[in-house]
């Protein structure tokens, strides 16, 4: 299990585990990003919020609260 | 139902085609206000039909109903109240999955619905084939594909719209509710739901929120508990910790189970293109950002230059009459009134307002093709160091071109307090009239001196700007309202430039409207503070006050000829040059100067350097700079914010501010010269 924000781009992996308060709980699920879900990183660059890829759309997240998103780096 | 017209309102989330559809059906026949009480735009439009009217309400675009956000509160609370007869929610074909979230928040609403799929061409290009059938029989309600950006399409939306309004159509959620009960809990927190606690909701709604950790569901619940139920129920809720995770899954594990047989595949690749690749760049990503906004910008000046020639047009008409008045003995204070302050504040607000049109048009298409998504995702970082969203580096470039046009632009975003706080910061920010003075008078008095000094007045906007955040900040953008960017990068959107030109144009008529009311009476005030029926300065009331509260204005470094030019660059900086070569030169007034209509002065460089000592001129310079824009930007920030309360606050401090750096600019002169 790894933080999200260690995902290079051009990888694939599942969410497994998301934590935080309610409010990010409420936010990341409305937008598709839930425990199980694929997601493909697209951008990881420094200073700049991760861009990921997951039910066919586009997701910025800033970084520091991508540290919630715990994945499963998918083997290809 | 309104005075026996059907209300449909329209819900969707961001980039679901919500607002195409909306200018779409209502075109030119809209409205902009509020909502009772809050800060957040309500828009209303009409259309008829089949012989029945409708009004039209479009709902803030949000990702869910949750209340997380004063948006989703005025959403839901909207839907409930009933007051709309019948529900429109929008998805977007493409990202089925994801965007049909929201119908699965609206699940267990009681108020009929329909759902409309909308960007059906993108999905088919995709290679998707949805069975809208398949969701209708699975839903219980109308389901259409459809296009919003194609009119002849919007049959589909009308035949849904009427069948959900005459036979009431209620979505089906008992599937939803067995994944609900999937969770640890929810069966027994539902059945000590008090009947009616909440009406309109059902009690698989109200439990699927308080799982969510709803606070404003919650204390409703928990108010109307029975004493034995309340220790059940805080047990329940304990268990419940990441609720709002357990009934996302659930929400999920339902939507998939609707699109099981309705659709023939539901992933497709990630498409990032050239454009993508390059405006997310780590090194050349923020110059193209800018770039592509003053792109914007010089390309917004197109659609304002009609405006613009229509204001010169009036002002030499203005001109005009007023000799033709004066010649037919019609009293100079009428013949003012009429020609100066009523016609030619009108000419000077058109004019400005042919740039607001400009940038709305060019920005808000900017919006919907997609490209505004990308620049807030490069300047995330950055903006975020001032409490803002990356959208926010837009209204500060264009404000370099003109305050109003920046605060016109600050539209696009959509939280109202960092909205506030992006205008009070593009005011700091000197517009094109004051490049055209301010470099002109540091080179007439500094001369090799004058790089300097515009180096230091940007470093003093950079400070003013963290000094602002700082001050007016924390109460515009709450502590728990600065969350971190999660946002979506949409895919490209052909702009529909038809609809977008309407509601533009819609929106300037009605930013004229409401302008002219704050321009006109101050426009009045300052024409008869400035009226001289002889001709000389000094029989103006300006001149009486400037007089008498000179011993205080001298702090400043300005004399009451410096201070009548301050007062007047806060109605427009362009005209305090004119103000001060009208004072010196005794041609021309004052409010002629201003409003740009009195005849050049030849050696106006050297009257100024004959009177104006250097110490005085650097206050000037610094107090025209920092002060209020003009009143057309003031006027612009209370259309923008809604507030008269921030729009005069964000006035005293910036009035308060220019005159602080003037008295500094003053001693720090007087120590060097």
């Amino acid at each position: 299990m790894k933080f999200i924000s260690t995902i290079p781009a051009g990888k694939e992996a599942v969410i497994v585990q998301i934590d935080g308060d309610t409010r990010f709980l409420s936010r990341i699920t409305s937008i598709g990003l839930t425990p199980g879900c694929n997601v493909k990183i697209i951008k990881n660059d420094k200073n700049r919020p991760l861009l990921v890829y997951s039910r066919d759309t586009m997701i910025a997240l800033n970084k520091k609260e991508s540290e919630n998103i715990k994945v499963e780096e998918k083997v290809s | 139902m309104i005075d026996g017209k059907t209300v449909v309102a329209l819900l969707g989330q961001p980039n679901s085609g919500k607002s195409t559809l909306f200018n779409g059906v209502t075109g030119m026949k809209q409205h902009v206000g509020n909502w009772p009480g809050k800060t957040i735009e309500k828009k209303e439009g009409s259309f008829a039909r089949g012989g029945k009217d409708y009004i039209v309400t479009d709902l803030p675009g949000t990702y869910s109903l949750s209340a997380n956000s004063d948006e989703e509160v005025i959403t839901r609370d909207y839907i409930a109240s009933g007051k709309a007869d019948v529900v429109c929610i929008i998805a977007d074909s493409s990202q089925l999955e994801r965007s049909l979230f929201m119908l699965a928040d609206y699940a267990g609403i009681d108020v009929p619905c329909f759902l409309m799929l909308n960007l059906a061409d993108v999905a088919l290009d995709q290679g998707k084939q949805i069975d809208a059938d398949a969701l209708k029989k699975k839903l219980s309600i109308p389901v259409a594909l459809f296009s919003a950006t194609d009119k002849n399409q919007y049959d589909s939306f009308y035949r849904c719209l009427e069948e959900a309004v005459k036979n009431k159509t209620k979505l089906e959620t008992s599937s939803l509710l067995e994944e609900y009960k999937k969770i640890d809990g929810f069966s027994d927190l539902m059945s000590i739901i008090p009947e009616n606690v909440m009406k309109n909701y059902s009690p698989m709604w109200i439990t699927a929120k308080i799982a969510e950790g709803d606070k404003i569901v919650r204390s409703k619940v928990s108010f109307e508990l029975k004493e034995e139920e309340k220790k059940k129920y805080k047990e329940i809720i304990e268990k419940l910790e990441k609720g709002a995770l357990y009934t996302g899954q659930s929400k999920f594990n339902w939507i998939d189970m609707l699109l099981e047989g309705a659709i023939n595949k539901t992933e497709t690749k990630p498409v990032f293109g050239k454009f993508d690749k390059a405006i997310t760049h780590k090194v050349w990503g923020k110059p193209l950002v800018i770039l592509v906004i003053i792109g914007g910008l010089l390309a917004s000046f197109i659609p304002a230059l009609p405006f613009m020639g229509i204001g010169t047009v009036i002002t030499m008409g203005a001109s005009a009459l007023n000799a033709a008045l004066a010649e037919g003995g019609v009293h100079p204070i009428l013949n003012g009134v009429i020609t100066q302050v009523l016609i030619q504040s009108v000419s000077y607000i058109i004019q400005m307002l042919g740039f607001v049109f400009g940038v709305t048009l060019v920005f808000g298409m900017l919006e919907e093709i997609g490209i505004m998504a990308r620049i807030s995702y490069v300047y995330d970082n950055t903006m975020g160091k001032l409490g803002l969203q990356g959208k926010s580096v837009m209204p500060f470039l264009i404000s370099f071109g003109c305050t109003m046009g920046g605060a016109a632009g600050a539209r696009v975003i959509d939280n109202w307090g960092q909205k506030v706080l992006t205008i009070a910061l593009a005011w700091s920010v000197p517009c094109g009239a004051a490049w055209a003075i301010i470099p002109m008078l540091a080179s007439n008095f500094f001369g090799m001196g004058a790089p300097l000094i515009i180096v230091i007045i940007l470093l003093v906007m950079v400070l003013n700007m963290f000094l602002i955040a700082k001050i007016f900040g924390p109460s515009l953008v709450k502590k728990n309202d600065r969350f971190g960017l999660i946002m979506e990068l949409p895919p490209y959107h052909k702009p529909k430039w038809g609809s977008l030109f309407k509601y533009v144009l819609g929106r300037t008529k009605d930013t004229f409207f409401r302008v002219i009311k704050v321009i006109i009476p101050i426009c009045a005030i300052f024409w008869f503070l400035s009226y001289t029926a002889d001709g000389i300065p000094e029989s103006t009331i300006l001149y009486k006050i400037g007089n008498a509260i000179e011993p205080v204005t001298k702090v400043f470094g300005l004399n009451w000829k410096l201070f009548t030019a301050y007062v007047a660059s806060s109605v427009g900086k362009e005209g305090a040059v004119g103000v001060l070569t009208a004072l010196y030169s005794g041609t021309g007034t004052i409010y002629g100067a201003v409003m740009g209509s009195n005849a050049a002065v030849d050696n106006q460089a050297a009257l100024l350097l004959a009177n104006i000592a250097k110490p005085e001129a650097l206050a000037f310079i610094f107090a025209v700079t920092f002060n209020v824009p003009c009143i057309v930007a003031l006027a612009a920030t209370y259309k923008e914010t809604h507030s008269g309360k921030w729009t005069a606050l964000i006035s005293l401090y910036y009035t308060a501010f220019s005159l602080l750096l003037a008295f500094i600019a003053y001693h720090i002169g007087l120590l060097i010269w």
